[in-house]
Order: C-alpha cells, then structure tokens, then sequence
C-alpha cells in the first residue's frame, strides 16, 4: 500500500520547523521531498537598513547555537573589504570562542541524537559534560549563547588568566568523560543497531548534492574550511580533518565525537599562545568603503557563507548568508530512501539542522 | 585572509564556466544574487577554487540559463531561492514547488528584497488594495 506522510512542519522528533513530505510503500521510503521557510525573518532584508555595528548585533541572532560563527563571518566580510590587519590576539579570542561553540553545538547533536536513539541515560550524560563547556562561555562572555564576542577588528572582550585557567581546567574534565562517552558510543549495541547502515550518503552523492562540514565528511569528503582555506588564525595551530567512511548515521555520531578531540587541541594551543597586545582595533563604527567579498567560515554544522557588498555609505547594501543546513538539506531525500518510516526522524537530524540559521 | 577573486562574465559563459569546473571536481560554494538600483540583477556563481573564491559575476540581467543539470540540487536550491526572494529567473530550473516562500505570501516571483518594507507588512497583513 503506498502512503503520503507528512512530517512536520511541527513534528516532537524535529528541534525546528521544517516539512518533509515521505513517498512510502508499506514501511519503506520510496521517495522524499523538503520543503523549508517556516522560520523566515527577513534578515537579510533587515540588514539592508541597518549599520555595520546594528548588522553584527543582528546576524548573532540569526542562530541560538552557532550564533558566535554569523559575527565571526560578517566581521571578516567587512574586515576584508576594508582591508583591516585584526589583532593577532583578538584573532586568538575568537578562535577560542569559535571552537567552545563547535563543542557544545557537537554536545548538543549528540545529546539529541542519543535521545532520539532511545538511550536517554546517555543523552542525559552528555548534556551534563555540555553544561561545563556553557558555563565556561558565560564566564568568558557574560552569556550562554549570543556571546557578543566579535567586533568589527577584533574582539570584544579580553580573556583574563583566571579565565584562561579556568577554560583549561574545564577541558580537561570534558577530556576524561568524553573518553568514557567515546567508548559507549562506539561499542554500544543501541547506538549501533540504530545508526549502523541507516541513512547512507555514498561519497558520490555527498559530492554530487554539495554537502559539507562534518555531516560531508561522515560521507569520506575531506573538506574543512578552517584547513582547505584557513583563515583567521587557523593555520597557527596543529588539528586534522576528521574523515569517516560509513557515510552512514553511526558515521555521523564518529564524527563529531571525533572532532570534539580536535577543538580541545586547537583551543589548548590558543590558550598556550596567546599572544600580548590589544584585542581590536577600537569599537566605534567603521567605515567602509565600497566592495565585496565573500567569506567561508567553518562553523559547526559545516561551511557558513558570508557575501556583503557595501557602497561606502553607513549601511549594507547586500547581506546574503548561506548556512550549512542550506547545503545539507537537499541529501536528506537521498538518505531517506530505501529506509523505514521508524527511521526518518533520526535520519533528518542527523544532518545536525538549523532551520532558524537556513531560513534567516 | 582567504583571497576573493571576482571575474566578470556574460550570460552566455554562465553554463560553459560551470561545464569547466565541474570538469575539473571544482566545488560551488554558493550562487548569490542582489538587484541594483535600477531593478537589474547581479548574480555570482562562487566557485571553490583551492583556497580562493572565484566569484563569476553576470551584471544587469534579470533572465540566466540554470546550472542545475551540471551542479544538481548544489545548484538547484540556490537558484530556487533566488526566484523566489527577488526578480531574477534561471531558465531550465523547475519552479513548479515552492521551496521557500508560501504560495499565498507573495504573486508570481517573489520580491522580498525589493519590496518596501511598508508595503511588505500590508501585504502580510491582506491590507494591500
């Protein structure tokens, strides 16, 4: 028998709204479709009304989670066009502040995936060890999220030795019950029999579609934005792309297992080095002149585009963002297919989805 | 800094230009699109070459051939978005589905980026005569 079914917009396996409508016959996924938009603000049109520092306050808000990775991209954006040299230890903060978002993001999936999985005792776990990495952001920037970090030539805050102490003392706690975390994950039999095999994207279609960050490289794409086209200060420091080559759910949970491992590497050595001298080249608004670029940023769901054009005038003339949700959505048709209804909801998170970022 | 290199090209390059990256396993990062003052488009096609941004840009036309047979659904959601956001039509791309917009929010192609804001609200509204 075949059906229509409709998942979403509002459905309890989805954190955000989207609809994906399922072709089935019987239990089996025969074909499937995406449609988004349900959390569309406008901001890009709100952008071409404002200024460069109103802009910055407002594409933080265009996510709760990666919301430090929109301030992050749009400073670079402006800072290129104008030409800026960012302190090298505003540049540090930044990475710093970067990297703590991509754990707790990391944190975040896994918890919700562990839940939707049906291993609550884990989710419960993980999102204890996150609460660490958010209190340490609330220590460094005064909030849990919309940390307000960047500004345009730097950083906003500088990072105190107590911080810096604190920070290092908080990974390595993360460090020790990750490695407990690491070994359940991958020997657990729930976690195996639900992700193993489930919601394949073969390389070939991961490269055909576009996909990118973490979810490409469970799909064996090496690509990572802060090493295939470093910027800021990323090529200061030593990390590696994390590869896996199941291109299965499971490949995905590795993944950003795996990744949390190399953010504390790279904050590690941040924190180790991190240069004297002022953190931004002043906080009044800038002028820039007229230009375009566009920048990448490797954000924690993957690659996080940046266009802006400016006319020398006080406002933006074109903000355009595209997020890796954007890049990540149209595989999920190609995951679903052949897999079982029961499947679905796990199948669409685990691209790790931010509608709120795709639709802004 | 990763380097920007922006390469203006004519409608008629944009569907050689993207044969030719594809050819040679060049990722698309993005196509992006703004209107000028006068309504006309701008569209870029972001390639990534190696650490750099080749941006492909086509100025002042509103009509462009689709991409989407050679860069599949990398292509096709960006280009879908486009129509739906501004004036600015890629010939070949199925728009049959709505990807983004509600069909009852705006008529025929959207202008989200062009509209007043004023008048957008009205719209949103139903208080548009």
């Amino acid at each position: 028998m075949s059906y229509i079914v409709p998942i979403g917009p509002y459905h309890p396996a989805l954190e955000e709204p989207v609809h994906a409508r399922l072709y089935t016959e019987g239990e089996e996924i025969k074909d499937a479709e995406v449609f988004i938009g349900y959390n569309h603000r406008g901001i890009e049109k709100l952008a071409q009304q404002k200024n460069f520092i109103q802009t910055l306050v407002m594409v933080e808000r265009v996510c709760g989670i990666c919301s430090h990775s929109h301030a992050f991209a749009y400073a670079m954006a402006l800072e290129s066009i104008a030409k800026m040299n960012v302190p090298k230890r505003g540049q540090y903060i930044r990475v710093i502040t970067a990297e703590l978002e991509r754990l707790h993001s990391h944190y975040l999936w896994l918890g919700i995936a562990l839940h939707i999985i049906g291993h609550d005792s884990l989710f419960m776990h993980t999102w204890d060890d996150r609460e660490a990495i958010m209190d340490i952001l609330e220590e460094i920037s005064g909030n849990r999220v919309n940390y307000g970090m960047v500004t345009i030539g730097g950083a906003r805050r500088d990072i105190s030795d107590e911080t810096r102490k604190n920070v290092l003392e908080m990974l390595d706690k993360i460090e020790e019950s990750m490695n407990r975390l690491t070994d359940i994950l991958l020997s657990d039999k729930t976690v195996a029999l639900r992700t193993q095999g489930v919601g394949v994207l073969t390389t070939e279609d991961a490269k055909r579609i576009g996909a990118v960050g973490p979810h490409a490289r469970a799909s064996n794409m090496a690509v990572d934005v802060r090493i295939d086209a470093p910027y800021s200060s990323y090529d200061d420091f030593e990390f590696k792309k994390v590869v896996y080559p199941t291109c299965d759910v499971f490949s995905r949970v590795v993944i950003r297992v795996l990744e949390n491992y190399e953010s504390i590497k790279i904050i590690r050595q941040a924190l180790d080095m991190l240069p004297k001298g002022p953190i931004n080249l002043g906080t009044r608004i800038p002028t820039i002149p007229a230009g375009e670029y566009m920048v990448r940023h490797e954000a924690p769901r993957g690659q996080l585009c940046y266009k802006v054009v400016t006319d020398g005038g006080e406002n933006n003339k074109r903000v355009s963002i595209h997020v890796p949700t954007f890049k990540n959505a149209p595989t999920v048709p190609t995951m679903l297919r052949g897999n079982s209804i029961a499947d679905a909801g796990l199948i669409i998170a685990s691209i790790d989805p931010c509608f709120s970022c795709m639709d802004r | 800094m990763q380097e920007y290199r922006k390469i203006s090209i004519t409608k008629d390059e944009v569907v050689p230009v993207a044969e030719k990256m594809r050819a040679q396993g060049i990722p698309l990062a993005m196509i992006h699109a703004f209107l000028d003052e006068n309504g006309k488009g701008n569209v870029s096609y972001e390639y990534e070459v190696g650490p750099a941004i080749e941006s492909y840009t086509v100025e002042g036309e509103n009509v462009l051939p689709t991409i989407t047979h050679i860069y599949d659904l990398g292509a096709e959601w960006p280009e879908r978005e486009i129509m739906e956001l501004m004036d600015i039509r890629f010939e070949g791309c199925d728009t049959s589905k709505r990807l983004f917009m509600p069909d009852s929010m705006l008529d025929g192609q959207g202008q989200i980026l062009v509209t007043p804001m004023d008048k957008l609200i009205k719209k949103v509204k139903g208080e548009e005569e």
